[in-house]
C-alpha cells in the first residue's frame, strides 16, 4: 500500500495504490489524515464509520467525506481504518486519538473531496485511484 | 496558445464549439501575453466543460487568474437561463462565499512601524489553522449581537445577507461543523493581512471608498468554514441523483447540477445562500476581533475603522443582465471571480453609485493587493465580473520542495513584512513565487475594462491560516 501527492496547481491530488479495494480505501483515508494533521497520529481510541453509496467511486467519496466530518466535529485524528465493503455498504473500524494542537496542527484543512478526475482502476497489481482534495 | 484556440482581441481568446463534445456556447477568456505561458490545458478543458451545461448564456467565461480547479476552472464565470438553465455546486466550490473584505483605519504607516506586537496580538486573537475553534458564540444576527456597526452591512455585497437563504436546507451536520467555527480564519490561502495604501490611481474613487495614501488597512480573506464545505458535499450528493433524474449528460461528475426551477436546484440555492450568509457573519466576527485589537493598542475608536467593502468570490446569484438586447434575470455562477458592478448598477451603496462598486483583489503573501472599481464594460462583457486574485502557478508539492517556510519568512522580514502561521509548511505552500504576479493579472482586467484601478496596497504583516 502506498500513496503519493501528485502535482496539482490549486489543490491536493493524491494517487494511491493497494492490493485490494478495501486497503485502497484505507490508504486514501491515511492520505487525507496526513494532509490535514501530519504523520504523528496514534491509535488510542476506536470509532466505527458506516456509509452506503451506489458505485465504488461515490462510496469512496462518501467514506472520506464522513471521515472529514467526524474528524472535525468530534476532534479525532485518525491513524488507521480497517475497511469492509459489501456491495454498496461500507463499514470501517477506525483508530485514532483526540486532536492535539502541538502534534496535529502541521497540515492544512481539507474543505471537501472532489469528483473531478476521480476514478478507481484495477490492474494485475491491484487497485489504484487518483483523488482530489480541495484545500 | 493551445491548438484550436483563437485570439479575438489583444486580451481575449475564444475556445470554439467542439473543443470538447457537447459544447452549447463558445468559451472566452482574458489573458495577456505574459500570462499566456502559465495557462494550463486542464483549466481550458474545464472552461469548455462548463460550456456543455444546459441553459448556459452567451459564453463560458474565465478571468485572467484562470487555473485548474474542479468542476468550473478557478476564475470561471457562467450565467444560466432561469427556464432552461441549471445550478451547480461545481460553479461555486466547497468554500461557499469565500471572499475578501478591506477594513480602513485612521493609522498611517509610521504609527505601526516597529510594532511587531500588532501581528502577534492579532494572531493570538483570531483563531487560525487546522482544528481551530472559536470562543465567539452568536445567536441571531451578528450585528444585533454587537459585533459590528450598521454601516458594515451597507458596505457588503448583497448587504451581507442573501434574502433567499433557506437555512432548512442546511443539514444538521453542516450546522454542527459551523457552530464552533464562527470567527475562525481557516487554513490554505486564507489570511488576515495588514497593508498600507502605497499608491492611488483614481483620487475621486479612492476618496469615496475612504482610502488615502499611506493609510494602514486590514484585509481579511476567508469563507464559510465547515458549514459551507459540508453544504457543498451534502448537495453534490443530492444533485448527482438529480443529474440522472433529469438526464443531464456531464463531462465531469463535479459539475453535478439540476434545473434552477427544480426542487433540487432550489434546495441547493437556498442552502448555498444560507452558507454565504454564514461566511459574511464569519468575516464580520473576525472584523470585530481585529477592531478591538487595534482600538486597544492604538487608542482609536471602533467607529474609526469602517469597512471599505466586502466581496464574495465563490457564489451563484440571481442578477439582471442584458441578454440579446433585453434585460433578463439570470443565474450567475462565479467560481474564483469577483462581481464588478459598474456605476448605477443595483446593490451598490448609494454614496458609491456614480463610481461603481469597490472590487478588492488580494495579492499573494508578499505581493501587492489592489482596489479597483466596477465598470459598465464588465456589465456588458462578463455579467459584471472580474478576476479574484493572483492565481497559483505552482503546486503545493513543488512549493514545499522548492522553498522552506523559514527562508520565505526571512526574505519577507528583510522587506519589513512579518508572517505568523501555525506551521512553516503553511508558509512555504503560499510563498509569493507560487502565484502569478498579482499586478499582471490586475493589469489585464484594467486594460480590458472589466474593472479599473483605484489603489495599490502593500503588505506590512500577515497571519496565515
Amino acid at each position: 500500500m502506498s500513496f503519493k501527492e501528485i502535482s496539482h496547481t490549486a489543490d491536493v491530488k493524491i494517487q494511491a495504490r493497494a492490493p485490494t479495494l478495501e486497503s485502497l480505501f484505507s490508504e486514501t483515508c491515511n492520505a487525507l489524515m496526513q494532509v490535514m494533521y501530519g504523520t504523528s497520529r496514534k491509535g488510542l481510541n476506536k470509532r466505527e464509520i458506516v456509509v452506503t453509496s451506489d458505485d465504488t467511486e461515490s462510496l469512496l467519496l462518501e467514506f472520506l467525506s464522513e471521515v472529514l466530518f467526524v474528524s472535525e466535529v468530534e476532534g479525532i485524528v485518525f491513524s488507521a481504518a480497517r475497511v469492509r465493503i459489501n456491495g454498496s455498504n461500507l463499514q470501517a473500524e477506525m483508530e485514532g486519538e483526540p486532536f492535539n494542537k502541538d502534534r496535529h496542527a502541521q497540515g492544512t484543512e481539507v474543505k471537501g473531496i472532489s469528483y473531478s478526475g476521480l476514478s478507481i482502476r484495477q490492474d494485475a497489481n491491484g487497485y489504484m485511484v487518483d483523488i482530489l482534495f480541495d484545500v | 496558445m493551445f491548438q484550436g484556440i483563437t485570439r479575438i482581441s489583444t486580451l481575449e481568446w475564444e475556445v470554439p464549439l467542439g473543443f470538447v463534445p457537447g459544447m452549447r456556447v463558445p468559451g472566452r477568456f482574458f489573458l495577456s501575453e505574459s500570462l499566456e505561458k502559465l495557462l494550463e490545458p486542464g483549466a481550458v478543458q474545464q472552461l469548455a466543460n462548463v460550456a456543455t451545461l444546459p441553459g448556459i448564456i452567451k459564453n463560458s467565461l474565465a478571468m485572467p487568474d484562470i487555473h485548474w480547479g474542479y468542476g468550473f476552472p478557478i476564475g470561471g464565470v457562467a450565467a444560466f437561463d432561469l427556464t432552461e438553465g441549471v445550478i451547480s455546486p461545481g460553479g461555486v466550490g466547497f468554500d461557499i462565499n469565500c471572499g475578501v473584505r478591506l477594513l480602513a483605519t485612521p493609522l498611517a504607516q509610521k504609527d505601526v512601524a516597529g510594532r511587531k506586537d500588532l501581528i502577534e496580538n492579532l494572531y493570538h486573537a483570531v483563531p487560525t489553522g487546522v482544528g481551530a475553534k472559536s470562543a465567539q458564540k452568536v445567536t441571531g444576527q451578528v450585528l444585533d449581537a454587537g459585533f459590528g456597526e450598521r454601516n458594515d452591512l451597507v458596505r457588503c455585497e448583497e448587504g451581507g445577507f442573501m434574502k433567499d437563504a433557506d437555512p432548512q436546507q442546511v443539514s444538521s451536520k453542516a450546522k454542527q461543523r459551523g457552530i464552533p467555527q464562527g470567527g475562525t480564519l481557516g487554513s490554505g490561502n486564507h489570511f488576515l493581512e495588514l497593508q498600507v495604501v502605497r499608491e492611488i490611481y483614481d483620487e475621486v474613487a479612492a476618496k469615496a471608498f475612504g482610502l488615502f495614501k499611506d493609510q494602514v488597512c486590514c484585509m481579511i480573506h476567508c469563507g464559510s468554514r465547515g458549514l459551507g464545505h459540508q453544504t457543498c458535499t451534502d448537495h453534490i450528493k443530492i444533485l448527482e441523483a438529480a443529474t440522472k433524474k433529469y438526464q443531464i449528460k456531464l463531462p465531469d461528475r463535479q459539475l453535478a447540477c439540476a434545473p434552477i426551477s427544480s426542487h433540487e436546484g432550489k434546495a441547493y440555492f437556498g442552502a448555498m445562500a444560507a452558507s454565504a450568509n454564514y461566511a459574511w457573519a464569519n468575516r464580520q466576527l473576525i472584523t470585530h476581533t481585529t477592531r478591538n485589537v487595534l482600538a486597544k493598542m492604538f487608542s482609536i475608536d471602533y467607529g474609526e475603522m469602517p469597512l471599505v467593502y466586502d466581496v464574495a468570490h465563490n457564489v451563484a446569484k440571481f442578477e439582471e443582465h442584458i441578454v440579446n438586447g433585453k434585460k433578463e434575470k439570470v443565474c450567475v455562477h462565479r467560481k474564483g471571480a469577483t462581481r464588478s458592478f459598474g456605476p448605477y448598477a443595483p446593490d451598490i451603496p448609494s454614496e458609491l453609485s456614480p463610481i461603481g462598486q469597490p472590487v478588492i483583489i488580494p495579492g499573494s503573501m508578499g505581493t501587492s493587493s489592489f482596489v479597483l472599481r466596477g465598470t459598465l464594460t464588465a456589465m456588458e462583457r462578463t455579467f459584471g465580473s472580474t478576476c479574484h486574485g493572483a492565481g497559483r502557478v505552482m503546486s503545493r508539492t513543488q512549493a514545499k520542495k522548492k522553498f522552506s517556510g523559514r527562508d520565505v519568512m526571512a526574505s519577507l522580514a528583510l522587506r519589513g513584512i512579518l508572517v505568523k502561521a501555525p506551521n512553516e509548511a503553511a508558509i512555504a505552500d503560499e510563498a509569493p513565487e507560487v502565484y502569478k504576479p498579482s499586478e499582471d493579472v490586475v493589469r489585464v482586467v484594467h486594460d480590458a475594462g472589466l474593472s479599473l484601478l483605484v489603489a495599490r496596497l502593500d503588505p506590512l504583516g500577515v497571519i496565515k491560516g
